[in-house]
């Protein structure tokens, strides 16, 4: 049973009557690691907003283990869909770290060793476990960001949404990102990230989503949406496939979407 | 022309200096990329080069700043703002509040320096049509994407055309179109002569548009050279610097066992990419 | 005043909206003046043990014509004149540009703090703080509502006073103005013959010519 379902989703915003969604529909299976990937404009912070009710669809339907989203609230539907938001300054308000992450599991009904659990737990994901005391104020702008990540890690929800995780950190963040991904996928998550990332796309995640417009124009993993044959598809919403796939294309080696493919390729032809 | 002069920076209230004996040159018409693990110093330094730090940003300067070889210390800060540019990595609070259309947003800072009306428009046309936001110019600059918005701020910058400019992570909201349209206008404003000084975790961005790259660590500079020198560095995985994706798949190919022909197969495709 | 109204093509909604911000105060005159006039003699009708006197009536419509002109003109005003044409204006008669700027700026700010707002209690529903709840469930997302804001407004506002600075924005003197309101040669003698007229209508009414104007 795919966990998350997507048929035919228009979304109209009534201030501009721009047509963010134009009949989308997509499947996502549980476990999946999935990036979505587009050009500034093309629908993919609409699209994730739906996943957990922020938005609901003009027309068509999003169901959630085969239940219509519509008929759960928001406040329910964060049980199952965590979103961590681009910017992490519109929602820190606690005076702690820990009071922060907490806030999430909490409003989910987690009490005593589940919550302290759930918080730690989230805490060491992000390698901000020795700051639990911090005012979150007197860290870095990366690593608010990374505790807004954390902030909704710890509400263990089995499908973890994050936009643009990666935006804004250093080489340290981005591997306690990527380490993140790989944690919540070993945990049986599923996780979708927005991202303008190539590289990471390409090394963190089994699909690739393609937005253009409010459709979706390429789906699959990323050794096909980053393939020669998909450039124009990509190149017409302004994406450039990744360094590792454009060499090994110059190469004649096929499809290298990752530095590992291009350098196997590349030392298996001598 | 932009010089540093051991110069050190501590905000008022803080423990530490988040600068400490940056010495650096920026010449006209050179763009100098900036990089550095996320607490390195990176925007401290952008905000003392652009005269923001110790003026509306309190705090104690030690050293000198030159600015084409005198001293900054004397200038106000609207005496800067005709000479030195910066742009933040947060386009919503670049916008100036007050301007209805993006035309006249783009037109503030040159209104600001009391040019005359043609000069004015001129500069805000040339600047539109620089970042290829023209189709934008009637619409109200608040209600825009935050790429857009990023577009918008940069063209401001550019209408008020000033000999120096400091950016800090100035790519870091926009898609990779976004990201190409401002390299280009950097590339053209150092070629009429401006120096740059540009801030960002981007390093292959910065790998095509940069003469020499600085690499700040712990509010100190670790390295200083150029650009393609100081990024195929090695040191730069301990200072927290991600490398160019070129730099980083050669050293892979290498430590895989490929032969010198396969590697040199390789930069060649790799230079031809990057060009592209 | 009717006169530019109608011209301004505004004539109904200046008489709707006079009359919506005059109604309480007129409602109020009315009762009072009617009923409670001191020097009421001449008796209208009563209802229970309050009297409505003539004299009463009419010093009641003499005070009503004089806040119905006074609303009025102001209405007129406020309906003919965006903010921005009236600052730009002022500025370009010398008003300092950072007063123009206040003003602006207020009303601009307004759409960016909702649009805040909104962005926070998105974020904050995600992490299941119950909007759609009872009141006291809703009372309790107060603090993680306000409280980005509030702090997020401060620090924006540090930025955004570096950017504006270094923008120029502190420049003394003038600025360029891209554009102002028209004004024409009439428009103008308009201004100056309605300003002469005032010592004009003063003096009538001090030594009472033309009677029934006073």
């Amino acid at each position: 049973m795919p966990e998350l379902a997507m048929e035919s989703v228009v979304h109209v915003y009534e201030r501009g009557s721009v047509r963010a969604l134009d009949g989308v529909s997509l499947r996502i299976s549980a476990g999946e690691r999935v990036a979505l990937i587009g050009q500034n404009g093309s629908g993919k912070t609409t699209l994730v907003r739906h996943l957990n009710g922020l938005l609901r669809p003009t027309s068509g339907r999003v169901s959630l283990d085969g239940r219509d989203a519509a008929l759960m609230r928001v406040a329910q539907l964060a049980r199952s869909v965590g979103l961590v938001f681009q910017d992490p300054d519109r929602q820190i308000f606690a005076g702690s770290v820990a009071a922060e992450v907490e806030f999430g599991p909490r409003n989910l009904g987690f009490r005593d060793a589940e919550l302290r659990g759930a918080v730690d737990d989230a805490l060491a994901a992000v390698g901000l476990a020795a700051e639990s005391r911090t005012n979150p104020y007197d860290l870095g702008a990366s690593r608010r960001k990374l505790l807004a990540l954390a902030s909704v890690l710890a509400m263990r929800t089995p499908v973890l949404v994050m936009d643009e995780p990666t935006t804004g950190q250093d080489q340290r963040g981005v591997a306690t990102v990527r380490g993140v991904i790989e944690g919540a996928h070993a945990a049986g998550r599923t996780v979708i990230a927005i991202s303008h990332d190539m590289e990471f796309v390409a090394s963190a995640f089994d699909r690739v989503v393609v937005m253009g417009a409010g459709r979706v124009v390429g789906d699959g993993p990323p050794a096909s949406v980053f393939a020669a044959a998909s450039w124009e598809m990509l190149r017409s919403t302004y994406l450039e496939p990744p360094m590792a796939a454009r060499a090994g294309e110059r190469l004649g080696l096929g499809s290298t979407p990752t530095d590992d493919s291009l350098i196997s390729a590349l030392v298996r032809t001598g | 022309m932009l010089t540093f002069e051991s110069v050190s920076y501590r905000y008022a209230g803080a423990a530490r200096p988040s600068l400490q004996d940056v010495s650096l040159v920026i010449g006209s018409g050179e763009v100098v990329g900036l990089v550095g693990a996320s607490e390195a110093g990176k925007t401290t330094l952008c905000l003392v080069a652009a005269g923001l730090a110790p003026r509306t940003v309190r705090g104690t300067l030690s050293g000198r700043i030159l600015l084409d070889g005198t001293d900054m210390a004397p200038l106000a800060i609207h005496e800067l703002a005709g000479r030195v540019g910066i742009a933040f990595a947060n386009p919503a609070t670049q916008l100036s509040g007050v301007a209805g259309t993006v035309y006249e947003e783009v037109a503030f800072g040159p209104m600001n320096l009391g040019l005359p009306r043609s000069e004015v428009i001129d500069r805000t046309d040339a600047a539109l049509r620089a970042l290829k936001i023209i189709d934008l110019a009637e619409r109200e600059p608040a209600l825009l994407s935050g790429g857009q918005q990023q577009l918008v701020a940069m063209a401001g910058l550019l209408a008020l055309g000033p000999a120096h400019l400091v950016l800090d992570e100035p790519t870091a909201q926009l898609d990779p179109a976004g990201t190409r349209l401002v390299a280009q206008a950097l590339a053209r404003l150092a070629m009429d002569g401006a120096s740059i000084l540009v801030a960002e975790q981007k390093t292959d961005l910065l790998a095509s548009i940069c003469d020499r790259v600085v690499v700040l660590d712990a509010g100190r500079v670790a390295l200083d050279g150029p650009a393609a020198e100081v990024l195929g560095d090695p040191r730069l995985a301990d200072l927290g610097v991600a490398a160019p994706a070129s730099v980083r798949l050669r050293r892979l190919a290498d430590a895989a066992g490929a032969s010198p022909a396969t590697l040199s197969h390789l930069d060649g495709a790799l230079a031809l990419e990057a060009t592209t | 005043m009717l006169l530019p109204a109608v011209l301004a093509g505004i004539a109904a909604r200046l008489v709707r909206t006079a009359l919506l911000l005059t109604l309480p105060i007129a409602v109020s005159v009315l009762v009072v003046n009617l009923f409670f006039y001191p020097a009421g003699r001449e008796i209208l009708f009563a209802i229970g043990p309050v009297r409505a006197t003539a004299e009463g009536l009419a010093f009641a419509l003499e005070t009503l014509a004089r806040i119905g002109a006074i609303s009025g003109a102001i209405t007129l005003f406020y309906l003919t004149t965006p903010a921005g044409d009236l600052v730009l204006d002022l500025e370009r008669r010398g008003v300092s540009p950072r007063i123009a700027f206040v003003v602006l700026a207020a009303v601009q700010t307004v759409p960016a703090l909702v649009e805040r707002a909104v962005a926070i209690t998105e974020a904050q529903r995600a992490r299941g703080l119950d909007t759609e709840g009872s009141l006291r469930r809703r009372l309790r997302g107060v603090l993680p509502l306000a409280g980005p804001v509030l702090l997020g407004s401060i620090t924006e506002v540090e930025e955004r006073t570096m950017a504006l600075e270094a923008r120029g924005f502190t420049r003394p003197g003038r600025r360029t103005l891209l554009w102002h309101p028209p004004d024409s040669g009439r428009q103008a003698a308009a201004r100056w013959l309605l300003v002469g007229a005032i010592p004009l209508l003063l003096a009538a009414r001090a030594f009472g010519w033309l009677g029934w104007l006073g």
